[in-house]
């Protein structure tokens, strides 16, 4: 198995001002790959680094340690001295850094679990260790692995489809109701700073109109500007609640402007066609009480906060499954790691050379009979030369092809040789 | 039992197993496989019947099993439609259970005598019960929206974030479905009854005759007048629609389990 290793910090081990130190930006990234590769233990090298995190992954060279160098790397580059950067730090080899691999990709290891902008950011990371030459065979294999797993976990588990932001989740409950929102219309009360982004995300649905209305007409004008939408006067809105399919509050009122008899009188105007009233105004605009009246649907701020615990709670149900797919994932690429690995069929080609010269050399010995202490000496020596010099071709050919594409029938064939001549 | 609805049955079986894990575990991929399953198994049912039908050189619905294997058909037919057109993953776990049933229990309950008295034996029989069961199939699905509609609409209103809201359609999609099952249903419904009207003159000289069959149709059929004429004035909208659909399914079973009198035969 190859040598891999990976240090790193992310949000959970570092804060932000340390994250930001150590982060690497697109013309940054190909610079500290040069200079990562130039410590003479780091064979191939990658570097991830988002907002949320930075980390080094490397085959490094069997013989040493490979953090090491990484480690002074990262601190030269920060300008955060080893001892105080060294706490922040975690370390994974081979087995654990391969499973840490699958689940940053997979999103398991995010921030916001399942958020689906890491997969970009780690292929985009990939891309600029291609193109600075500091990505081997081994490296490939892993980051094209945990590119189709992350694939793999988005299709097979829903860890991506639960929105957790309070405007995407306001935008999934009124499809809940409404279905396709493209035919549908939305009327903005007021212009308070709450939720804005809310609205703005509704107002992104592609729904057919916007219509804005607030108190001062002024500020209605600058709203429609905004949203894209169309201005109606206040005092009208009666008539445009009778005509729209969703209504968003999000006033500075302390009054409830949307009561219940207003509803009421409206529900019989519009033919008892469904109606969404979303209310992101604190003090609320409209009377909850609505909600009873039938073929109306009432929220307020915090039934959105309850969608996003509702979703972000199905979201961890589905990491669990996700967890299985990756361990499933991380045994299957160490097996085939390990099945590549040149270091048993070496010691396999040389074991069994020197086995022959041995009984060989017995033979030999058992024909000539007693023989003095320094022609035995020299004997010994030539054979054990005769030896090492058959296998030495066969081990170099072995290590310089340990990731042809045929790798592992190649491995395969060469055992099956050795041992067939074993069990003759 | 034929080898082909013995290989109907078990694509039915294996449909539904796939749609209600789909359905629990929220994958796409597998209420795809489901229908796929299930298109094999309606070709293989139709197979079966166009087999039957020729072996007794009349239509295979002369006694209850063969009506019930023949309403698995229909039901069968109208899910495929409904999946295609609207596309609603969680269709199939509603559904596939009663066609299952329908027809592992008619095979179960099979039996060779089927003769149909010689008056009766017209064009007629195709149609009358053609689009008698149709209508049966179709209200089954306007029953089956409208109860997803209720259980979608009180988790709504509810504030309950919980697995059936996560599943279910949205609204608009239930009544979609309610809206277009319910017109197909009541059309069928009203071909039926008037199908059934003229061959009755035909073979017994007398259009209506009040026998079980006829009354409980005809109250069946008014039941469903009355939703189409609300819901379509868009007075009875969502839960009041639901309710009533519930009501009509109810009278339909009853309908379709009332087989004395002339429809001794079925």
């Amino acid at each position: 198995m190859f040598n891999l290793i990976l240090v790193g910090l992310n949000h959970r081990t570092a804060k932000l001002d340390v994250r930001q130190l150590a982060s690497f930006n697109a013309e940054q990234l190909p610079d500290g790959l040069r200079r990562l590769s130039e410590y003479p233990d780091i064979r191939e090298s990658m570097i991830v680094s988002t907002c949320n995190r930075v980390e080094i992954l490397s085959n490094v060279d069997p013989q040493s340690d490979g953090v090491e160098s990484i480690e002074s790397f990262l601190s030269e580059y920060s300008g955060i001295a080893r001892p105080q950067l060294q706490p922040k730090l975690y370390q994974y080899r081979d087995e654990q850094a391969v499973r840490h691999v699958f689940r940053v990709a997979s999103s398991l290891d995010s921030m916001v679990l399942g958020e689906p902008q890491i997969l970009g950011q780690m292929k985009s990371c990939y891309t600029t260790a291609v193109d600075a030459r500091t990505v081997g065979t081994s490296l490939n294999s892993l980051l094209q692995s945990a590119f189709r797993i992350a694939k793999r976990v988005r299709s097979e588990t829903s860890i991506g489809e639960y929105p957790v932001s309070v405007s995407s989740a306001a935008v999934e409950l009124v499809r809940k109701i409404f279905g396709d929102l493209q035919k549908k219309s939305i009327l903005i009360v007021g212009a308070g700073k709450m939720g804005e982004a809310a609205i703005h995300h509704l107002a992104d649905m592609g729904a057919k109109a916007i219509y804005v209305t607030n108190r001062s007409p002024e500020a209605a004008r600058d709203l429609a500007g905004r949203f894209n939408g169309l201005a109606v006067p206040f005092a009208e809105l009666n008539h445009w609640i009778s005509h729209v399919d969703i209504v968003i509050t999000s006033t500075g009122a302390s009054d409830m402007l949307i009561t219940r008899s207003m509803v009421q009188s409206v529900m019989h105007e519009r033919k008892n066609a469904p109606i969404a009233f979303i209310d992101i105004s604190v003090p609320r605009n409209i009377d909850p009480e609505i909600g009873a009246i039938g073929n109306v649907f009432c929220y307020d701020i915090d039934d959105l906060a309850a969608v996003v615990e509702a979703n972000l709670h199905e979201r961890v149900k589905a990491a669990a499954t996700a967890e299985k797919i990756i361990e499933q994932e991380v045994q299957a690429f160490c097996a085939k790691a390990k099945s590549m690995d040149v270091g048993p069929v070496v010691k396999q080609v040389q074991g069994r050379i020197q086995a022959i010269c041995q009984t060989e050399l017995e033979r030999c010995l058992r024909k000539l009979g007693p023989q003095e202490e320094k022609q035995l000496q020299e004997l010994e020596t030539m054979i054990a030369r005769i030896a090492g010099k058959i296998a030495h071709p066969l081990v170099m050919q072995l290590r310089s092809n340990p990731n042809s594409l045929n790798e592992s029938a190649y491995m395969d064939l060469i055992t099956r040789l050795i041992k067939t001549k074993d069990s003759e | 039992m034929g080898w082909t609805l013995s290989v109907t049955i078990a694509l039915y079986s294996l449909g539904l197993l796939h749609s209600v894990f789909g359905f629990w575990q929220k994958r796409q991929v597998f209420v795809r496989i489901a229908l796929g399953m299930v298109a094999c198994g309606f070709a293989f049912h139709t197979l079966s019947l166009i087999l039957l039908s020729v072996q007794r050189r009349h239509f295979p619905i002369t006694n209850l099993p063969e009506s019930l294997c023949f309403f698995a058909w229909c039901i069968s037919l109208t899910f495929m439609i409904a999946d295609i057109r609207y596309r609603i993953n969680v269709l199939g776990a509603f559904i596939l259970p009663l066609v299952s049933l329908l027809t592992i229990f008619s095979q179960v309950i099979w039996e060779d005598h089927n003769a149909i008295p010689a008056p009766l034996n017209s064009a007629w029989v195709h149609f009358h019960v053609s689009v008698a069961f149709l209508a049966y199939a179709a209200f089954f699905l306007t029953f089956v929206s409208g109860v997803l509609y209720l259980i979608q609409e009180k988790e709504l209103k509810e504030k309950h974030f919980r697995f059936l809201y996560f599943r279910l359609p949205s609204l608009q999609v239930c009544d979609e479905l309610f809206r277009r099952s319910l017109f197909v249903g009541f059309v069928a419904m009203s071909l039926a009854i008037i199908s059934g009207a003229v061959w009755a003159q035909q073979a017994w000289g007398r259009f209506w005759s009040w026998d079980p069959k006829e009354t409980a149709s005809l109250v069946t059929w008014g039941i469903y007048l009355a939703l189409v004429n609300y819901r379509f004035s868009t007075r009875w909208r969502g839960r009041r629609a639901a309710y009533i659909s519930i009501v009509g399914f109810v009278s339909t079973l009853f309908t379709f389990g009332v087989n004395w009198g002339l429809h001794r035969y079925l």
